[in-house]
């Protein structure tokens, strides 16, 4: 059945979606997912999830912001039209601090933003799991976790038994 | 009811026994050169108790919030608290200083015949007079006893709660402390805030600031967490507080060494800034002191070593939750909080009409590193002599339970 997304299992109570996706984690799936109504604390480590890379956006974005301040400054003030100011110097990193200082917080802002969305792959207008007729659940009481076909180690049979024997309250397949 | 004397754990009796050379090398310094040496005496007793007081700000911040977190290691700070008393002591020298030698061994102000350079004496200095009503001698020596007092009163307060509550156990000790967190964090500001104006301010006291209450503040803060982290790391290390203090903990720490390094740089920076952009002669000149000769390059040194470098350091998340990494900034933050109270103390002391330079004789560093040594052996004494009484984490706090479960 190729035109499968994967394979879906329900949970009852967080401890058990904690326990479940430990050994999904451990058995080396790559492309697999929980959703939970919550978040879940320690769930990150129950995945096997690294470090998020959103600061990395962040601190480029950050020094960008600061040396956009400090350059705007100095091609406004002192080389596009030089304004002399109460006699201080044409430039001086000090008045252009507070302005490259927000700049940078502006600046980092947008790059951890936009680097959230690059990360997560969004904006995402369609998933499978919204097909189910379980979305509700999904987002009020019960844990979900899935297996996604796409994935090296996936097989149709072996996944599904493999699922079952992390004793889920209910499997199902989803569709494309 | 006491913890165990673990002999890998150091000797409060050796600590004062460091206290007191560095004490006594340092009184000596005072007959050899009175100004030089009580000028680094007023630095080692200012680092000192600076530290003591940010851990009285960390007990009541912690109160105050209901913080759960910080329990597992509040106890190291009031353990702290035990060494305000001593930090009072440390003060009698320099009353007693300008009482024997000379009134204006430090602030030149108490010496109203004290020739300024140039234009008479202090007596005849319109910028003195218009000051007399705060800058008199004997409110001076009185508000330096109200400050002590205010801060032995709640230090002693949250001690007696904090160990009572071990004994008991009743949540009666929980609300009296954030009752007095309340009213202390205000008291205790204003007072802090006053002592900086009193003792390092005035010390040229032409210039004012009103953020350098702040300034005082912030780095009293640096000064602290940063012994906190030394603390924490050694007694995970040493045993006691292994698998009790764990690298979350750390990481909450570390975060607040981090965001009191940006408070630090906003403030100093914001003191400048407005006097550079004010532009104004009575108040330009004492920044005008700290770029003549070496100070320059310390206030560099400041900028880069006491903010840029640490904000990078702990920027980053590995880090902050790494022992051997903290440590080295801890010490770090230390010595440059150290450097931060030079820059701002020693140019005030003018020898023959010029700014004093780090240093003038080679035995200035001497006088400098004896202060410190003995103002941080009592501090340690006492902070080793309150550590055997007492459990090493409020057992019975409401929140402890959730602070050893303490995971994101």
């Amino acid at each position: 059945m190729a035109d499968k997304f994967g394979i879906l299992a329900k949970f009852d109570t967080p401890a058990d979606i904690m326990h479940a996706a430990e050994k999904v984690r451990d058995a080396g799936f790559k492309r697999w997912d929980v959703i939970t109504p919550f978040p879940i604390h320690g769930m990150d480590g129950a995945m096997g999830l690294k470090r998020s890379w959103v600061p990395r956006f962040t601190i480029v974005g950050g020094t960008t912001g600061f040396i956009t301040g400090m350059s705007m400054i100095f091609f406004t003030n002192a080389f596009d039209y030089k304004i002399l100011i109460g006699g201080k110097p044409l430039f001086s990193p000090y008045f252009a601090f507070p302005v490259s200082y927000e700049l940078t917080i502006l600046f980092s802002a947008f790059a951890s933003i936009i680097g959230m969305f690059i990360l997560n792959k969004l904006p995402m207008h369609y998933h499978s799991a919204l097909k189910t007729e379980k979305v509700a659940e999904m987002s009020d009481d019960k844990f979900f976790l899935y297996i996604e076909s796409e994935d090296p180690q996936y097989d149709d049979v072996k996944t599904r038994s493999f699922i079952e024997g992390l004793h889920p309250v209910e499997v199902s397949d989803m569709e494309k | 009811m006491s913890a165990e004397r673990d002999a890998s754990l150091p000797n409060p009796t050796k600590w004062l026994l460091i206290g007191a050379v560095g004490l006594i090398i340092s009184f000596i310094g005072m007959f050899v050169d009175p100004r030089m040496a009580s000028f680094c005496y007023l630095i080692g007793m200012i680092f000192t108790t600076s530290i003591t007081i940010g851990m009285l700000f960390l007990v009541m911040i912690h109160h105050i919030f209901d913080a759960y977190w910080s329990t597992v290691i509040r106890r190291q700070a009031e353990n702290f608290l035990a060494a305000l008393p001593w930090m009072a002591v440390l003060f009698i020298p320099l009353f007693l200083i300008t009482y024997l030698y000379k009134q204006d061994t430090l602030w030149i102000w108490m010496d109203l015949d004290h020739e300024l350079h140039g234009h008479g004496t202090v007596g005849t200095d319109p910028l003195y007079l218009k000051k007399t009503w705060w800058l008199s001698e004997t409110f001076f020596w009185i508000r330096a006893v109200v400050c002590f007092l205010a801060w032995i009163y709640f230090a002693r307060t949250f001690r007696r709660n904090s160990f009572s509550q071990d004994e008991d156990g009743s949540a009666e000790h929980t609300y009296s402390s954030r009752k007095h967190a309340a009213g202390g964090l205000i008291v205790v500001a204003l007072t802090w805030s006053m002592a900086g104006f009193d003792w390092i301010m005035s010390l040229e006291y032409h210039w004012f600031s009103t953020m350098f209450g702040v300034w005082f503040f912030a780095n009293s803060m640096r000064a602290a967490l940063a012994v906190l982290v030394l603390v924490a790391a050694f007694l995970v290390a040493k045993g006691p507080l292994k698998g009790i203090f764990n690298t979350k903990h750390l990481h909450d720490l570390s975060t607040l060494c981090f965001a009191f390094t940006v408070f630090w740089a906003y403030i100093s920076f914001s003191q400048y800034f407005l006097i550079w952009n004010g532009n104004i002669p009575e108040e330009t000149f004492w920044y005008n002191f700290r770029e003549e000769g070496m100070w320059y390059g310390v206030s560099m040194f400041l900028i880069f070593g006491h903010f840029l470098f640490p904000f990078l350091f702990m920027l980053q998340f590995p880090l902050k939750t790494k022992y051997p990494a903290m440590v080295f900034m801890a010490c770090w933050i230390l010595f440059m909080q150290l450097f931060d109270l030079i820059f701002n103390i020693l140019p005030s002391l003018k020898v023959h009409g010029h700014t004093a330079q780090l240093f003038h004789q080679p035995l200035g560093f001497l006088w400098l590193a004896a202060s410190v040594l003995g103002g941080i052996g009592v501090l340690l004494w006492a902070y080793w002599t309150s550590y055997y009484k007492v459990k090493i984490i409020p057992i019975r706090d409401p929140r402890i339970g959730e602070c050893l479960n303490h995971n994101h």
